[in-house]
């Protein structure tokens, strides 16, 4: 798979634009500040502490959590064409066990999110000695633990695009579906969570999968407009995530096990 | 092995290698439940040959040299067996269909394995690489490898096999020495210029099935009769024979006659 052209060109795309747009913050920070006087409005800038630790950890990951669909686009590409090419069957052929073959996929997929981890781990730390004007040494550390938020974050939305790439087969489809997961849950939910049972059931919602992944980062950016938010892990929240990853992974050997390929 | 069209010869074979999850029914390979450590013994190719289409052929067998557990020093010398050496390095998907086969023969060879599985190798060649490949099978046999075969072409496998198996829709039809093709029932053509010919041959001992095919009789041997006996029943009838030549069936022929006997008892 390394040798395959459109891996590196999808990989560098998606860490080109995951370092552009997480270092460009206040870039867009100026922009919307010039936009805003443009209207008469004035936003002091540095008041918003966008990249100073800690903030830094939680606003980055969160951020960087959205280009994940990137690198699950080229999990599917991989899967499908091993698919598509039959040579998963001439590795099964050849000696490889349905495991092995689920298991190089899999590590591939924790590389992956290993080096997202590394890569927002280390344009937090440059930016934010850059931008942070003092640097509190007690209170650098907070909100360091959103890196394994993050982790779990990424390699559980692989994990879900590895064992669809496995349902599904054909790539185009698998991307569609991909693409269409959040909707979907989210008509689902509207459908099941209707306003007359919303009070009883709703805490239910949470054990949606694609909705257990966006739980484990919340949105920092509403403390900037004075408003409370969760700015922790729940505990909770990795559980239900760590559970559905393994599920996923899990469906993805069962599906592989039983069918003839 | 062989059989028709869709007769289930890869689908055998994928069960075996373990790709189709068989319905009913075990085996066992080298007296071992099957599993991927007996695949690793196992050169196979079955139907297409398949390769990473973006990766040069060296960068190809690499790859199943490792997932075999096999020297990858082999691969300069199974790329030598199969004339490819100087196309090593170009990517697969600029391969000849010729050249994809051979690839294909020399990945099943690179572990040094005791059996090969070929399924119809020399499928869509030209005639120059059916011989080409015919060529490496004797010479991969000559090594003292058994050699699984399926195909559809008899000429092919009278020529290169020692035992041969039938499938039909899926069952087992026959299985034998190819040495045997030929052996047992004899039939003998016979021409003569008599108008009874036909019936004359009726009357004789030794006739099992009697067919005419332009204007020759084609008597089919029992037992212990042969052509001898047959003309010396002629000679006594006062008929001389115009033409009288014993023949051997074919595989091909062998072939056609175990599909269509199963026919009728289907």
């Amino acid at each position: 798979m390394t040798s395959y052209r459109t891996f590196w060109v999808i990989c560098g795309l998606y860490f080109l634009t995951l370092g552009f747009t997480t270092a460009s913050g206040m870039e867009i920070l100026k922009w919307l500040a010039s936009k805003g006087a443009e209207f008469g409005a004035s936003i002091n800038i540095n008041r918003i502490p966008l990249y100073h630790f800690p903030d830094i950890w939680q606003n980055l990951i969160w951020i960087s959590g959205l280009f994940k669909i990137v690198l699950a686009v080229m999990v599917v590409i991989s899967i499908t064409n091993e698919y598509q090419y039959r040579t998963l069957r001439q590795n099964i052929i050849d000696g490889l066990s349905r495991w092995e073959f689920l298991e190089s996929k899999i590590l591939t997929n924790v590389l992956l999110s290993l080096m997202s981890v590394v890569m927002i781990l280390s344009i937090a730390l440059v930016t934010g000695f850059i931008y942070t004007p003092t640097i509190e040494w007690d209170y650098f550390f907070v909100g360091s633990e959103f890196f394994l938020a993050y982790f779990i974050e990424v390699f559980a939305f692989l994990s879900y695009a590895l064992m669809l790439g496995i349902l599904v087969q054909r790539s185009g489809l698998t991307i569609v579906l991909l693409m269409l997961s959040h909707m979907i849950e989210a008509i689902i939910k509207i459908n099941i969570f209707r306003s007359s049972v919303e009070d009883q059931i709703g805490w239910l919602k949470q054990f949606f999968p694609l909705e257990s992944i966006t739980n484990l980062v919340p949105l920092p950016f509403a403390r900037y407009a004075f408003q409370e938010i969760q700015d922790y892990v729940a505990l909770g929240a990795v559980a239900i995530a760590l559970v559905w990853t393994v599920l996923f992974n899990y469906f993805a050997y069962l599906k592989l096990k039983k069918s003839d390929i | 092995m062989l059989g028709p069209n869709g007769s289930g010869k890869t689908t055998t074979l994928g069960m075996l290698m373990g790709v189709v999850n068989p319905t009913s029914g075990s085996f066992s390979w080298f007296g071992e439940a099957a599993s991927n450590h007996t695949r690793k013994k196992i050169g196979a190719v079955l139907e297409h040959p398949i390769f990473y289409p973006y990766l040069s052929g060296q960068k190809n067998l690499e790859l199943n040299a490792m997932i075999k557990g096999a020297d990858p020093n082999n691969i300069p010398k199974v790329l030598e067996t199969v004339e490819l050496t100087s196309r090593k390095d170009d990517k697969y998907r600029t391969y000849s269909l010729g050249m994809k086969q051979r690839l294909a023969i020399a990945s099943a060879l690179v572990s040094d394995p005791i059996i090969l599985i070929l399924d119809e190798p020399t499928n869509g060649l030209d005639p120059m690489g059916i011989a080409e490949i015919r060529e490496i099978i004797k010479k991969i046999a000559a090594d003292g490898k058994t050699i699984i075969l399926a195909s559809h072409l008899l000429d092919e496998v009278q020529k290169v096999c020692t035992h041969f198996a039938v499938l039909k829709r899926g069952s087992l039809m026959h299985i034998g020495p190819v040495d045997d093709v030929g052996k047992g029932e004899e039939v003998v053509e016979v021409q003569a210029y008599h108008d009874d010919l036909g019936v004359l041959l009726q009357e004789f001992l030794g006739s099992g099935s009697i067919k005419r095919e332009n204007g020759i009789f084609q008597v089919m041997m029992k037992d212990g009769y042969h052509s001898k006996d047959l003309n010396r029943f002629l000679f006594d009838k006062g008929i001389v024979a115009s033409h009288l030549t014993t023949r051997k069936k074919s595989l091909e022929k062998q072939f056609l006659e175990i599909l269509s006997d199963t026919s009728h008892k289907a």
